[in-house]
């Protein structure tokens, strides 16, 4: 099987936030890059899925930066097999990025099935998944908490609200976009490592995957900061004044209930 | 004054709340407002999105809409947005909303802003802001190049609609043309617990050894129902037996985010903190003024955890009933 | 010559050559390893150790009275050895004998045989005394050693036995200078046997204590008792007491694949040499914290488990056929054993053949974690907060000095900026930087260098976590990146003095980060404390009117013989009271954080910080005093878990000595 995983080059979560000059994005400067968490299970749930059909590979595609590479790596790490990475620009938008990724799709000679993360930690759209799907013309599922893979397609357990799911059957090629608990990624051996760190990644430019900048359809602008994290709030009183008083600024401050 | 599309949800024969919060915003700014409706054998909820302000609702059925399919959703949407023109689209970032949206905006060749927290309509357009970074920051999105304007809106983000029974929309009966679907719904299973996950829930309750034994767990129990939320236990809570290793939330346990984290008798050594410190709002209830869990707490109340459960419960009663 | 000597040819060539192929086995499978074993240096100390601890049982005699019965069993044996060596020269030639050292010389040699024949037996009685009778949990039941004692023993009494007929037979014997067998002989009398058969007995009873040495040198290379040649090399190739640091892994060479044990073979032959000197005493057993508190890991069984791996696959490895070695991992030694260990170290200290038990299991540990990804699954939080934060915690490394934010501490970068000339740099860690229990000790630390004058300053937000955790659970790959990272930013501020308040920072940074470049002058703070206290620029004046009990933490105790600094920093306190607990010093008990058990769930017996809180709890002090943040977290949650916390304090001696100073 020809299994390709898509993933996002992201800041760590711990990341401190700070605003570029313009406020049309952030300060890059000092963040230390991950692969988006989401994106680590559609990486192990291929790796599983090469381990049973004997003779697949599992090629990781990244639109980005030329940092990405190392994302990728991190990818190879696990034990992917190859690595295609894209040149976009820093600022390209989902729109940009799934026609990157899905025109690095077409290139390829056969494409089986395709896994994503449902979301980035950082943009947190979870649009990209549905948006290369669509430019490759294949059916997605999204949000997927558990897949059982027949020959030409697949049928996904996709988590909805109330701790609801439904059972999806798709045909293949299809896009599978995973949910936490997918899986248990595994830790990169350090044999694989080693390996990794002389894999050939492919690069490829805009151009190549018909990416322009008319393909930008949003723009952030006008980033703002929340409000600096006040000291907390010792509430006062009987208990029955403190009860009150804290659902109140649960309801009315917070707004978390 | 724009024409906006609303695309309504709905789950077990009942509409979602959120959908009304869109129409109601829409129709409250002066706007054209469509809604569509998509199912099998729902026309009769046609009639409510009229009491919300929906000038004009088009019903879409068929047995291949019965279940929800994102390849179905979108075109039925994108067809119809293309067909009245409409310059806003917008649904509401729920598992179905923000699977969907990006197809339709795929197919009309335009942006889509997603999980917007804030949202005005501005002539024909709209002027939203979204949360980028896990909420670290927020960024108003623009729109680049001409066509509709597409969004979707997270739940309660714009405030609670208020329907008016004497508002009544046109009812337009629409033939849907999907296509052959590449994808189908075999079933939708129930969640087997009411409760949800310690670490997809948006408000968790957490205990410590103080509850003193697992029978006590059940107050908190009780409080977690008021507020759909979930159950999670300190380390000390789990050793001693009181609750079991999956609802431990720790470092070596699960770290959890939620919106709302109350601690109830927990110290907060760091083990602790490491699994729930970046919640986005943090409560402590202990008896010891002098808990570290304090420093990181966005409230604190030093106080006894025996009493103050049944009060804070009422009083979250009293918020749910509102 | 008479018909003894071809049958002592013939007998002795049997034995021996069998023995010596047996032997020989077992120096080939000790070759067959495949693991690099470091060069041994210092020899003027190995032989110092050797002479210490194999002629004068030093490390035996550490426990007793079974130390003093081995000490005389062993000294026995080489006295009498030098009888057994008369008696087949003489079988070979009759008139040879080793009279020829001269009359009183030789009478000096039979009385001493005497003597050392009777302890010998003492020796053996008491042993039986103690395996049959006692029964310590330690020693187990054992086949093996149940046929070496009544070898031993037969041997004693075929030489009695052979005296008293000789001595009757052969009057005059040597009976004067031979007091214990001159009794014998008395009673053997009693029977009446004519000259001619006791002389024929003495010369039967011989032959039997031949045959018994030659059976026990077939049996003894299947057997325990192969300690008594392969202890004492192991005694000369022991870890010196200073080299406590575990050993790198050199990642540049592209000829290693394998990392960390897998299999038996790839250990090292000194690893062999280990298992051939084991004597299965069980002192390992009996100090192991794990195993005192039922997890399923026994330094002894661990030994004896990895002997036998290397037996079941003696084919495979003599015809170095590696790929059908059997894996460590099986049903003996389970994936539990290997994680149940604290790397405390106490197995090693109670070893009196200096087996090195801890290395083989982080051996192994290195293997399960870099080849196979196969360890507890909430290690890999730890992992990855590490390789991507630099602490073992998920905290931002921007925020590792924000616990000095009100101190006015300088950064190196600071220090360097304004040409500070600096005394030390105070090395945080990352239990400072972030556990908000932790931040008050280095606070008060912080307090105590400022009141005693010292410029100092801490690396801040350049600080990364040393990797201990990593290198301990077993990620060495991850531990060297830390290590270079660190020790490049040491190396760029020309740091030559650093003081820290944890261990496990103080150890690492100390032994262990000299093999990348790093080379400091390292203090623990207990250690910095004490001098400070003894030059007079810290003087601890405020009473402190209570009973302390001190917790030696292992990293800080066994690994680096620090002991009395701690003890000495808390007597100095006015009106204080020192009292210890059961189990101190070197043979301390483990809080059960070390070997990167503070960030793995404990699901397995008793909780041994548990354990050790007992430990403190029956000494009725009222403050428990610590020197390490992991130590603090684990005795604090061990009194909470007794509900103890409002009547016992657990405080970092620095906490004791800041509040004890004033300005």
């Amino acid at each position: 099987m020809n299994i390709y995983v898509c993933i996002k080059q992201v800041p760590d979560t711990e990341t401190k936030i700070k605003l570029n000059a313009d406020s049309s994005g952030i300060d890059t400067t000092g963040i230390k890059w991950i692969m988006s968490p989401y994106d680590e299970f559609a990486v192990e749930e291929a790796l599983r899925l090469k381990e049973k059909n004997a003779g697949s590979t599992v090629t990781v595609i990244s639109a980005g930066p030329a940092r990405v590479v190392e994302t990728i790596r991190t990818a190879l790490a696990m034990g992917a097999d190859n690595g295609i990475h894209i040149e976009i620009a820093e600022n390209a938008d989902n729109n940009m990025a799934a026609k990157a990724l899905a025109g690095a799709l077409k290139k390829e000679a056969k494409v089986d099935i395709v896994f994503s993360g449902k979301e980035a930690i950082d943009d947190g759209s979870a649009q990209v998944s549905q948006l290369t799907a669509e430019y490759f013309g294949m059916p997605y599922v999204t949000v997927v908490l558990g897949i059982e893979y027949g020959a030409t397609s697949v049928k996904c357990k996709r988590e909805i609200e109330g701790g609801a799911f439904e059972m999806v059957e798709t045909t293949l090629p299809a896009l599978i976009a995973a949910q936490k608990g997918l899986n248990e990624p595994r830790y990169a051996s350090l044999p694989n490592i080693m390996k990794a760190k002389k894999k050939e990644v492919k690069s490829l430019k805009s151009g190549d995957v018909d990416v322009s900048d008319a393909d930008q359809k949003i723009r952030y602008k006008n980033l703002q900061l929340p409000p600096p994290k006040q000291a907390g709030k010792k509430i006062t009183g009987d208990p029955a004044a403190q009860a009150k008083e804290l659902v109140r600024l649960l309801h009315e401050e917070a707004k978390v209930v | 004054m724009a024409k906006v599309l609303v695309v309504a949800e709905h789950r077990d024969g009942r509409l979602k709340k959120s959908t009304f919060e869109l129409i109601g915003a829409s129709s409250a700014a002066g706007n054209e407002t469509h809604a569509v409706l998509l199912g099998d054998g729902v026309a009769d909820l046609a009639k409510e999105l009229g009491t919300y302000g929906a000038g004009k609702v088009h019903v879409a059925q068929g047995p291949a809409l019965k279940f929800y399919t994102a390849e179905a959703y979108s075109k039925v949407v994108s067809d119809l947005a293309k067909s009245l023109g409409s310059e806003i689209v917008l649904a509401s970032h729920t598992p179905t909303g923000r699977d969907f949206m990006p197809r339709v905006a795929a197919k009309l060749g335009v942006g889509l802003a997603s999980d917007c927290t804030q949202l005005a309509f501005e002539g024909s357009s709209i002027k939203v802001r979204r949360p980028i970074y896990s909420g670290k920051a927020t960024a108003e999105v623009e729109f680049v190049g001409a066509g509709p304007r597409l969004a979707t809106v997270r739940p309660n983000a714009l405030g609670a609609p208020k329907a008016d029974a004497s508002k009544a929309a046109e009812v337009i009966n629409i033939t849907p043309d999907v296509g052959t679907l590449k994808t189908k719904v075999l079933e939708v299973v129930k969640g087997q617990s009411a409760r949800p996950d310690v670490t997809e829930a948006s408000i968790v309750i957490s205990g410590g050894r103080s509850l003193k034994s697992a029978e006590n767990f059940k107050l908190l129990e009780d409080l977690a129902d008021t507020v759909g939320a979930a159950v999670g236990a300190s380390r000390a809570a789990v050793d001693a037996g009181f609750r079991p290793h999956r609802d431990q939330v720790g470092q070596t346990g699960k770290v959890v985010s939620p919106s709302l984290y109350m601690a109830f008798g927990i110290s907060g050594a760091i083990q602790h903190l490491a699994g729930m410190r970046t919640s986005k709002t943090i409560v402590a209830i202990n008896t010891d003024a002098e808990a570290p869990i304090f420093q990181l707490a966005d409230y604190g109340v030093v106080g006894d955890l025996f009493a103050l459960v049944p009060l804070i419960k009422e009083e979250f009663k009293k918020i749910k009933e509102h | 010559m008479t018909w003894q000597t071809p049958l002592f040819l013939l007998v002795a060539g049997a034995a021996f050559g069998y023995s010596g192929y047996r032997f020989s086995i077992l120096v080939r499978l000790m070759k067959a390893h495949q693991g690099k074993v470091s060069p041994f240096e210092e020899i003027g100390a190995r032989i110092a150790t050797a002479i210490a601890n194999v002629l004068g049982q030093k490390a035996v005699l550490k426990k007793n009275p079974i130390g003093i019965a081995h000490t005389m069993i062993f000294w026995g044996f080489l006295v009498i050895t030098i009888g057994t060596l008369e008696q087949f020269v003489s079988t070979l030639y009759e008139p040879a004998n080793f009279e020829f050292i001269g009359q009183t010389a030789y009478m000096g040699l039979m009385f001493l045989q005497d003597i050392f024949t009777a302890f010998v037996l003492f020796g053996v009685g008491y042993a039986c005394y103690r395996r049959f009778i006692i029964r310590p949990e330690g020693v187990g039941k054992s086949r093996d050693a149940n046929i070496v004692l009544a070898f031993t023993a037969s041997l004693m009494v075929a030489i009695f036995l052979m005296n008293g007929f000789h001595i009757l037979g052969r009057d005059p014997f040597y009976q004067n200078a031979m007091p214990f067998s001159h009794a014998i002989a008395k009673m053997l009398g009693a029977l009446n046997f004519s000259e001619s058969t006791n002389l024929a007995l003495g010369t039967f009873f011989k032959w039997v204590h031949m045959f018994i040495v030659l059976g026990f040198a077939v049996y003894i290379p299947s057997s325990k008792h192969l300690h008594i040649v392969a202890a004492g090399p192991n005694t000369f190739l022991r870890t010196l007491p200073r080299e406590k640091a575990m050993k790198p892994i050199n990642f540049e060479d592209e000829s290693v694949t394998q990392y960390g044990a897998a299999k038996v073979t790839d250990l090292g032959w000194k690893d062999a040499l280990d298992y051939y000197s084991c004597t299965e005493c069980g002192r390992c057993q009996d100090l192991c914290p794990a195993h005192n508190t039922q997890k399923p890991l026994t330094p002894k069984m661990l030994i004896i488990d990895l002997k036998e791996n290397l037996y079941r696959n003696k084919q495979a490895v003599l015809n170095q056929k590696y790929d059908e070695v059997t894996p460590i991992i099986d049903e003996n030694v389970t994936e539990d054993v290997i994680w149940a260990c604290t790397s405390c170290r106490a197995c090693e200290i109670a070893c009196p053949v200096f087996i090195g038990h801890t290395d083989k299991i982080y051996d192994i540990r290195r293997n399960l974690v870099m080849m196979e990804s196969k360890f507890p699954a909430e290690v890999q939080t730890v992992f990855k907060n590490m390789e991507t934060n630099a602490s073992p915690w998920a905290f931002a490394a921007s925020d590792r000095a924000n616990w000095a934010q009100d101190l006015s501490i300088k950064t190196m970068a600071e220090a360097e900026a304004d040409k500070t000339n600096l005394d030390v740099l105070l090395w945080v860690g990352c239990a400072g930087s972030y556990d908000d229990r932790n931040k008050k000790v280095l606070r008060a630390f912080a307090s105590i260098l400022k009141k005693a004058g010292l410029k100092f300053a801490i690396l801040g937000n350049e600080e990364q976590c040393t990797g201990d955790p990593a290198r301990r659970i077993g990620n060495e790959y991850l531990y060297q990146t830390l290590a270079k990272t660190n020790i490049e930013t040491l190396n760029r501020y020309n740091v030559k003095k650093i003081v820290t308040a944890c261990p496990h920072c103080f150890n690492t940074i100390k032994n262990e980060y000299k093999d990348f470049g790093g080379n400091y002058e390292v203090f623990h703070h207990s250690q910095f404390i004490a001098r400070l206290i003894s030059e007079g620029k810290i003087k601890p004046s405020k009473s402190f009117d209570e009973t302390v009990t001190f917790h030696d933490s292992c990293y800080l105790g066994r690994w680096n013989n620090v002991y009395e600094e701690p003890r000495a920093v808390i007597a100095s306190l006015p009106s204080t009271r020192m009292v210890e607990m059961k189990s101190n010093h070197d043979q301390s008990m483990c809080c059960g954080a070390g070997g990167g058990r503070m960030w793995m769930e404990e699901k397995i017996g008793k909780r041994i910080n548990i354990a050790r809180v007992e430990q403190a709890l029956e000494t009725k002090a009222g403050v428990v005093a610590s020197s390490c943040p992991f130590c603090m977290t684990m005795l604090t949650d061990g009194v909470k878990s007794k509900d103890m916390q409002d009547k016992v304090r657990v405080l970092d001696i620095a906490e004791l000595i800041d509040q004890s100073t004033s300005r």
